[in-house]
């Protein structure tokens, strides 16, 4: 079969099962299914973002869970405000708390983002293990920030009473919220896909594999890296906003490194470099995580070897194992 | 007096105990093909490195087109129009040779902060891509990863990233080095057909290639420039002869 008319059915076959999936769901009477594969979903467009970190501009982060992290606690704080009626700020000018998602969500992007830039400027004057120390260790001063933020609940965290509201969307409704994360991450994939083969793209896969010519052709790499960070960071904090929505909880344990670990093993195991594939990697590691959690708590002993299984006979994760045949990019 | 495009005065760069370039002079005629040789290890692309801002030298000013660029930044220079190859072929492996050529081209034009629409078919690339890639005579190979270009073919993409956007000085750093005869040939066909529009600045070991192409000819010795003359006068001169030429010359 030719590979893109296989790669096109692929995608289509998953993005079919993923629409069907709630109605099945709450027909067969498993609604729990729903809220799952929401989690899958936004663990996605958190995978789908390090991607273009790690598979396409070789910037090989270990503290994106920090970007997942801020973009929740904007939704946890402005909810708390709200819900508190205490104003978020006084000086030097009033920010009331909010509940609207149109509000806090586009704004949780844009704090996300603007950490992104101050971490990215930063840590883009290092490369290789300085790189990923220096995010490492960035991701870790906001972790523990947030911990001794006695404010807003410290290493306990922050529960939110509801979801936030949008106009015409009731997100407490767990099927509608399912489709605004299937939404969004269908529209951040075909951004991401349009974005690495886009001028931009070219200039940051170049920089992945030869970041000096780059520089010769007269381009100022770091310009570029620091954007797709800030991109990525954005993405992250997508992310994290519709987390804090899904759980209905926020804490500092989503800045972890722990957490940015397993965003890292989400994209390697779905497939470095091919935006798609970390969808399925999302899907898979939470899954297995769910399952195998039912039989043992030690179900990381079984995961690991499965990694391994995959990263070595399968270069290009499950979405190769899926789509097969050569690489499209990258 | 001829119209100098690049001047350098008094050029010094040491690695510890080793001086690499040691009060190096050196003038490159506009339009010239000018090369650059020496044994092993004299310094030529620590020199061209610090020609091209990817290293800064200790001491010394390096003037192109009546403007200091001694401690400028690598891509603001080529942006003045010094473009290079390396003398490891530096291409993107992991892209298309139609994507390489692409970046380049957008290098030339501006920015490429362009974040949706496809890198090959914005109004600049399309006008300028078949041209570009035809130059360097690898239109047919356009859609192919470059990592599967033969060896000579990576050199010839390479020159062309070079050459798009018209550079004023063109460094190239070996570029026949591990190339077969035929590549060799080729590739000596495309320097001197660029010939007075563009000038050149050769590094190269190949002597019948320095010999047929150039207009002048420098010889490093330890980082030392010890004789700037015509292919003539360099190939007699007994200095030179047993510095460097030996008995290649004769051969």
């Amino acid at each position: 079969m030719n590979p893109l008319f296989r790669k096109y059915v692929c995608i289509a076959a998953v993005a079919l099962l993923l629409a069907i999936l709630p109605i099945a769901a709450s027909m067969l009477g498993q609604e729990y299914y729903i809220s799952l594969f929401s989690r899958i979903l936004i663990y996605a467009i958190a995978a789908v973002s390090l991607d273009l970190l790690l598979g396409f501009s070789g910037m090989i982060s270990l503290g994106h869970a920090a970007f997942v992290g801020i973009g929740s606690y904007v939704v946890g704080i402005f909810f708390y405000h709200s819900a508190e009626m205490e104003p978020l700020l006084t000086h030097p000018f009033t920010v009331q708390g909010s509940e609207n998602g149109l509000i806090v969500i586009p704004l949780a992007v844009l704090v996300s983002a603007i950490f992104a830039l101050v971490i990215g400027a930063l840590s883009l004057r290092t490369k290789g293990m300085h790189f990923i120390m220096i995010t490492l260790a960035f991701a870790q001063m906001i972790y523990y920030f947030f911990v001794s933020l006695e404010k807003y609940g410290g290493d306990d965290g922050l529960s939110l009473y509801a979801r936030s509201t949008l106009p015409g969307l009731d997100l407490g409704n767990d099927l509608q919220f399912y489709y605004l994360c299937l939404l969004l991450l269908s529209l951040f994939l075909l951004f991401t896909t349009r974005l690495v083969a886009s001028p931009f793209g070219i200039v940051i896969r170049g920089c992945s594999n030869n970041e000096r010519r780059i520089n010769a052709l007269g381009i100022n790499a770091y310009g570029y890296k620091l954007a797709c960070f800030v991109i990525a960071g954005a993405g992250a904090g997508l992310a994290g906003a519709l987390l804090a929505n899904q759980t209905e909880y926020v804490s500092p344990g989503l800045m972890h490194w722990t957490l940015s670990g397993e965003l890292m093993v989400m994209v390697l195991l779905g497939g470095l470099g091919t935006l798609f594939g970390p969808v399925l990697g999302a899907a898979a590691f939470l899954l297995l995580e769910e399952f195998l959690a039912m039989y043992t708590e030690h179900w990381m002993l079984y995961l690991g070897p499965f990694l391994i299984l995959v990263v070595i006979f399968a270069k290009r994760g499950l979405y190769g194992v899926l789509v097969g045949g050569g690489k499209d990019h990258g | 007096m001829a119209e100098m495009l690049l001047e350098v005065a008094s050029l010094n760069k040491s690695y510890g105990a080793i001086q690499a370039t040691q009060d190096l002079h050196l003038n490159i005629e506009k339009g010239h093909i000018h090369a650059l040789i020496g044994p092993n290890g004299a310094g030529k692309t620590t020199l061209v490195n610090q020609l091209t801002g990817d290293i800064f030298p200790d001491s010394g000013r390096i003037i192109y087109k009546s403007c200091e660029i001694t401690r400028m930044s690598d891509y603001k220079r080529a942006r003045l129009g010094i473009a290079r190859s390396f003398q490891i072929t530096h291409i993107f492996e992991n892209l298309t040779v139609a994507e390489n050529m692409a970046l380049a081209i957008n290098a030339r034009n501006g920015h490429s902060f362009h974040f949706w629409r496809n890198s090959l078919k914005s109004s600049i690339v399309t006008a300028n891509l078949d041209n570009a890639l035809a130059r360097v005579d690898l239109g047919h190979r356009a859609r192919l990863k470059a990592s599967h270009l033969s060896h000579g073919e990576k050199r010839q993409l390479e020159v062309g990233m070079a050459l798009v956007g018209n550079p004023e000085l063109l460094i190239l750093d070996e570029p026949m080095a591990g190339m077969g005869s035929g590549g060799t040939v080729e590739l000596s066909k495309l320097i001197s057909s660029l010939k007075g529009s563009v000038t050149i600045l050769l590094v190269e070991h190949d002597m019948d290639v320095v010999f047929s192409l150039a207009d002048m000819v420098t010889v490093l010795v330890y980082g030392h420039n010890i004789l700037t003359d015509s292919p003539t006068n360099v190939r007699t001169n007994k200095e030179v002869q047993a510095a460097y030429l030996g008995e290649s010359v004769d051969a």
